[in-house]
């Protein structure tokens, strides 16, 4: 039962993938004509357009355009950028570290301070902290993420200037060493993580304090206490274990979510990632490359969704001996 | 437990430390000049950005450049010229001994080659050699144009660079046209070149060891991407960089006010224009538009009752200046204030219309039998400027009993309703719209071009059409005598302040910014003596004379390095609290007895 | 927006008046807010103090007496705009939300109550459209597609449809078995009738319940893709308010009263309809409140 039910995940996920590679064809190809996007200058002569039509494809039939599109696809020839001229997978590659990096960092602290925060709020129920604790956290939940950081940005870049308010390093500067450049990035990356953990944190947050109500309240819990043990060891080594688990999925699954955010949050910060790519994409109409980094976030959705039904499979016991 | 606080407390110095900027380049002086926006490629084939031009202006020197005090033709790549009798052959005469970035010779062959090869598979540079029949190199230091007719933009107005035909020879037109990318360093002729293209960080240019002329006082120019406008102007605060070649209008006042800091506000041969369909019956038998916008009465009412003063204040900031007709005043050698010049006259224009028997009607609007005074006016998006200033003009109009229904559209947008097509003519489908040009530094013929019916079908998108305005753009456009082409040209920039094809509002400023404790010999040029500190776009001549502080004290940076450390010594103390906090309650509970395990 | 993470914070443990008490405050708390945004929504316009677009030379200046929330970048009164914001906002997030939700709960009645391949057809379809990222979908078809408020509320109605979806037709799938279903059918019921007089009216409040999580949603779809400059051009909303904000570079100017309001109203708005929205799924779904 184990490998099957994998690869059958692994299946829907690849089919999934194939739908998506169907639809952008459809969108970008079908309904817009790439050439007439293409051209930059409107008034180009006939025979131009018929000659870039042909360099593209374009006067194939449609199955015969598709299947080129799935050959071109499957060896990253995303097509070139309508504003670089650059392929298009080559800027997706050199942006892709630092929304990892700012990705990856964000979800970990958002993870931790969450988890933390909601261990504190639910074993404080029904008093203050927790209720101040809860609405905290609503608030960062409601909020924009892009108004959160613009917050932050007025606070720590601007009133206290004490952060750099925007960038991954600061631009111009000769770096003497690796440490550093590293410095330099930490620096600037201290308040974009800032926001994408703010955005993160209040789900986080929410889900671990009612997991841990739940156990808290479950039977192996009392026997526990029964037995004289010290509240805080119950806590710590047998309820939040347990809280934990949903809680790394969840964070696997949310990753849809966060690429809107990061798309965003990338834009206020100049962060040279995904998503300033995207955000100059959608002003430069470059639709090659708005192609590209939406085929890209949609991989990486699929993936941590294959990724979060591993992680749950392998963690959660039941599931195994079902 | 005791060594893990430690470790922390330790590591967050270390790291402090080393965060601490590095010291200033020893001995090497930079001019850091910053952009939001970068240019796509640097390949002057294809790409058609400011950004480009700014690079390309300081990399290339034209046959002849432009002066920086009246823009007018000196000594570039050619030492002099010669128009014949005819007006017809051009003889250009180039420097002895000139080379180019790399020690090859820049000869005719390079001249040749960028007039006949670059310039006409260009995107933006064919139209400067439409009337170039062919081309001879006697010798390397000879260039004769022969012309298909008399043509003054060869002189002044050649606006070609001069590339090096030994470098972009060797690639095949149809790959310079597709996705050639440069090879750097970009060999030049300028007084910097292009050593690195770092796309999304930086420029670099480096002194060219061969620029025939003074030497520039800086070792390099590095031109340094931020995200947008708001960084760079920031950057220039903190002394990251030393200018800010686009001020935003919004921040121009503020950023002003700044210590160290002065601003520049400089004309352009750009303007912001309201235009007006005036397509006739014959250029464009299916084009639609309210006929309203065809009587002249109503659009010269129209233009006393638009307070281009207002929109300047309001909708620029008053950062840009008032339009006066057609040509800019940028245009030294040929701008002249017209005499219909519309002066904010909401009396005057009420009358005008009045007089012409257009009666209000029950809603305020006037009209005359079937027409109504209501017309759409398409502003495009992108532009918060234009959108602002399409407004205070329906504002303004509303008082005369005119109405514009403002329409935001997309620039596609905007371009599909000026220029579409039906039953193979012209059929364009507006009232009117606001949208702006830019012209040559120094050539008016690009601008006065727009209104000729010659244009229609390419760039006119006004559609007027008037034989004696194109009689007298045919005569200008071959007049190699500065003065006989200015009366020309105001001749006809009367006859279009009469017509009111286009009712120019503003013209658009150069706001830059820089710091004044850094930079010294900020001259205002191109054209003298308001014009801005590096002739952005135009040449690259004031590099040689900007250079750093005549006083040796290095400027210090402000900001940045110092708060971090404390900083990250507070995030590494706070962290080797809470570790020593937590570790030691951990060791408290571990000192009970130990529990049976259920 | 997890449907998970939020019902956690509205389910609370069956302990206690003070509960009951917090719930009814709650309640309150939420429709007030919903309520006070709606009246802005239709009289927004009719109180503002002035013209939303009347542009000033008094640029980005700071709170005074004639401007209580000081001045935009281009010399607008930031109350006024913030006050007439509230409409695009409100229409959009309803508007966008009816469609998701009808669309959503015709898929998913159908999908369930039919079975078969239709339905395997159309779960396959809901999948689709839950594991792809709505925000880069939503900027993908308003970039393709002229922005304007129409092309918005069709596009976040078009993409947000699958939670609904998944949501009915699992409802739909338990009620099948249910045995005043079963029994109708053997009396010889057409499908449509059982469809409408049994299935639906059991569905109508679930349905309810999670139309009102997509209108928080909804709205926050509309800010994000007016920040991103995929607004309508000729509407004001709390969204183009923050993307104009940003582009003129306010935060850098320290102008925080240009940057606060919008952002606290659509926080504030979210946060009342989600929590109203939580409230009304505790009640719908019994299972819920148990806990």
């Amino acid at each position: 039962m184990t490998f099957r039910w994998l690869a059958g995940k692994l299946a829907a996920a690849l089919l999934t993938l194939v739908f998506v590679l169907i639809f952008n064809f459809f969108l970008f190809r079908v309904m817009g004509d790439p050439t007439t996007q293409l051209a930059r200058l409107p008034r180009a002569a006939p025979e131009e357009i018929a000659s870039l039509r042909h360099s593209y494809g374009l006067d194939k039939p449609l199955l015969g355009q598709f299947a080129d599109y799935m050959g071109d696809t499957v060896t990253l020839d995303l097509g070139i950028s309508q504003r670089t001229r650059e392929p298009v997978w080559n800027e997706i590659a050199h942006a892709l570290p630092w929304t990892l990096l700012l990705v990856g960092i964000g979800t970990v602290l958002s993870v931790l301070i969450g988890a933390w925060l909601g261990v504190i709020a639910a074993t404080r129920r029904g008093t203050r902290s927790d209720s101040g604790l809860l609405g905290f956290s609503l608030f960062t939940y409601a909020a924009p993420e892009y108004w959160l950081g613009i917050l932050l940005i007025l606070v720590f870049a601007v009133a206290i200037p004490i952060l750099p308010a925007g960038q991954q390093v600061t631009p111009g500067k000769e770096f003497d060493s690796w440490l550093a450049h590293a410095a330099d990035v930490a620096e600037h990356l201290i308040l974009p993580v800032a926001t994408v953990t703010l955005m993160l944190l209040g789900q986080f947050f929410l889900i671990m304090r009612s997991s841990m109500v739940d156990v808290l309240t479950e039977d192996f819990i009392t026997v526990k206490r029964a037995t004289g043990l010290p509240w805080e060891r119950v806590v710590r080594r047998h309820a939040v274990p347990n809280a934990l688990l949903p809680l790394v999925t969840i964070s696997a699954i949310q990753l849809g979510a966060v690429v809107g955010g990061l798309i965003t949050i990338e834009t206020i910060f100049s962060w040279p990632g995904l998503g300033e790519l995207t955000y100059t994409a959608i002003n430069d109409k470059d639709f090659p490359m708005l192609e590209g980094t939406f085929l890209v976030y949609s991989v990486g959705v699929i993936a941590a969704n294959v990724l979060a039904d591993c992680l749950y499979f392998g963690l959660d016991p039941r599931v195994q001996t079902a | 437990m005791r060594r893990l606080c430690a470790l922390a407390v330790g590591a967050a110095l270390a790291f402090a430390l080393a965060a601490a900027p590095a010291g200033a380049q020893e001995g090497k002086k930079v001019f850091r000049i910053g952009w939001g926006q970068e240019p796509q490629t640097l390949n002057p084939f294809i790409d058609e950005d400011e950004e480009d031009f700014v690079v390309w202006s300081i990399n290339w020197r034209l046959l002849a450049d432009f002066s920086t005090k009246d823009l007018g033709p000196v000594p570039g790549i050619a030492q002099s010229w010669q128009v014949a009798p005819d007006k017809k052959t051009v003889t250009f005469k180039l420097f002895a001994n000139q080379k180019w970035s790399d020690g090859q010779p820049i000869t005719s062959a390079d001249v040749k080659y960028s007039l006949e090869t670059f310039a006409p598979n260009s995107l933006l540079f064919g139209s400067y050699v439409d009337a170039i029949a062919s081309i001879d190199t006697p010798d390397p230091l000879t260039v004769v144009l022969h012309l298909k007719s008399p043509d003054a933009r060869i002189v002044g107005g050649l606006f070609v660079y001069i590339l090096p035909e030994h470098v972009w020879g060797k690639q095949s037109v149809k790959s310079l046209t597709g996705s050639y990318k440069p090879k750097m360093p970009l060999v030049g002729s300028g007084p910097y070149v292009v050593t690195q293209f770092q796309r999304g960080r930086i420029i670099r240019m480096e002194r060219n060891p061969y620029y025939r002329g003074p030497k520039g006082r800086f070792d390099e120019v590095q031109l340094i991407k931020y995200g947008n406008a708001d960084a760079v102007e920031r950057a220039l605060r903190l002394g990251e960089i030393d200018f800010d070649r686009e001020v935003d209008p919004s921040a121009f006042a503020r950023v002003g006010k700044q210590r160290n800091i002065k601003t520049i506000q400089a004309p352009s041969p750009s303007f912001t224009q309201l235009a007006f369909n005036l397509c006739n019956e014959r250029n464009c038998p299916d084009a639609k538009f309210n006929p309203g916008v065809q009587d002249s009465v109503v659009r010269q009412a129209i233009a006393y009752a638009v307070d281009r003063n207002r929109i300047n204040q309001i909708a620029n900031r008053s950062t840009s200046f008032v339009g006066h007709g057609l040509l800019p005043q940028f245009y030294k050698s040929f701008y002249a204030k017209p005499a219909d010049d519309y002066p904010y006259d909401v009396a005057k224009a009420n009358q005008l219309l009045d007089a012409a028997g257009y009666a209000r009607g029950g809603d305020g609007i006037r009209a005359k039998g079937d027409t109504k005074l209501s017309f759409d006016l398409a502003v495009r998006t992108e532009s918060p400027f234009n959108i602002q200033a399409a407004r205070l003009v329906a504002e303004m109009a509303k008082r005369i009993g005119v109405e514009f229904k403002v329409q935001i559209m997309s620039v596609d947008k905007l371009t599909e309703i000026t220029t579409q097509k039906k039953r193979g003519k012209m059929a364009p489908d507006f009232d009117t719209f606001i949208w702006g040009w830019g012209g040559d530094p120094y050539d008016p013929s690009l601008l006065l071009n727009l209104l000729t019916t010659k244009a229609i079908g390419g760039s006119s998108d006004s559609f007027y059409s008037n034989p004696e305005y194109d009689r007298l753009y045919e005569e200008q456009a071959s007049e190699f005598d500065p003065a006989k082409r200015k009366q020309l040209v105001s001749q006809m920039i009367a006859i279009s302040q009469r017509d009111l094809p286009y009712l120019v509002l503003t013209v658009d400023p150069v706001l830059q910014a820089y710091r004044s404790d850094r930079l010294a010999n900020v001259q205002r040029l191109c054209p003298a003596p308001n014009g801005d500190a590096i002739c952005e776009q135009v040449t690259g001549a004031p590099f040689t004379t900007l250079s750093p502080p005549l006083a040796a004290a290095a400027a210090k940076d402000e900001g940045g390095g110092s708060p971090l450390v404390f900083v990250l010594i507070g995030i590494g103390v706070l962290i080797a609290a809470v570790l020593a906090f937590t570790l030691r309650r951990r060791r408290k509970s571990a000192d009970e007895p130990v529990e049976l395990e259920v | 927006m997890t449907d998970v993470a939020l019902t956690a914070a509205a389910a609370e443990p069956h302990e206690g008046g003070v509960r009951e008490l917090l719930r009814g405050k709650r309640a309150i708390f939420g429709l007030g807010v919903i309520g006070f945004f709606l009246f802005l929504a239709v009289f927004g316009s009719a109180i503002a103090p002035y013209d939303p677009r009347a542009s000033s030379t008094a640029v980005l200046e700071p709170p005074s007496l004639s401007h209580p929330l000081g001045t935009t970048e281009a010399g607008a009164d930031v109350l006024s705009q913030v006050l007439v914001g509230a409409r695009v906002s409100i229409v959009v997030g309803f508007s966008a939300a009816l469609i998701s939700s009808v669309l959503g709960a015709l898929i998913g009645l159908v999908g369930g109550y039919f079975g078969g391949w239709t339905d395997r057809g159309l779960d396959a379809l809901e999948n689709w459209f839950l594991v792809i990222p709505q925000i880069p979908l939503m900027i993908v078809l308003a970039r393709l597609l002229s922005p304007s408020l129409f092309v918005l509320i069709m596009v976040i109605g078009f993409t947000s449809w699958a939670g609904t979806a998944r949501v009915v037709r699992a409802q739909v799938l338990t009620l099948k078995e249910r045995p005043f279903v079963e029994r109708a059918r053997s009396l010889g019921a057409s499908d449509r009738y059982v469809l409408r007089v049994h299935v639906l009216p059991n569905t109508l409040p679930l349905i309810f319940a999670n139309t009102v999580i997509i209108i928080a949603v909804a709205i926050l779809a509309e800010a994000a893709l007016a920040f991103l400059g995929l607004g309508d051009p000729n509407s004001i909303s709390w969204g183009t308010m923050l993307e104009n904000a940003f582009n003129a570079g306010a935060p850098s100017a320290g102008a925080w009263w240009y940057v606060i309001p919008p952002g606290l109203c659509i926080t504030t708005l979210v946060l009342a309809i989600a929590l109203v929205g939580f409230l009304f799924e505790e009640y719908v779904n019994p299972r819920l409140r148990e806990r």
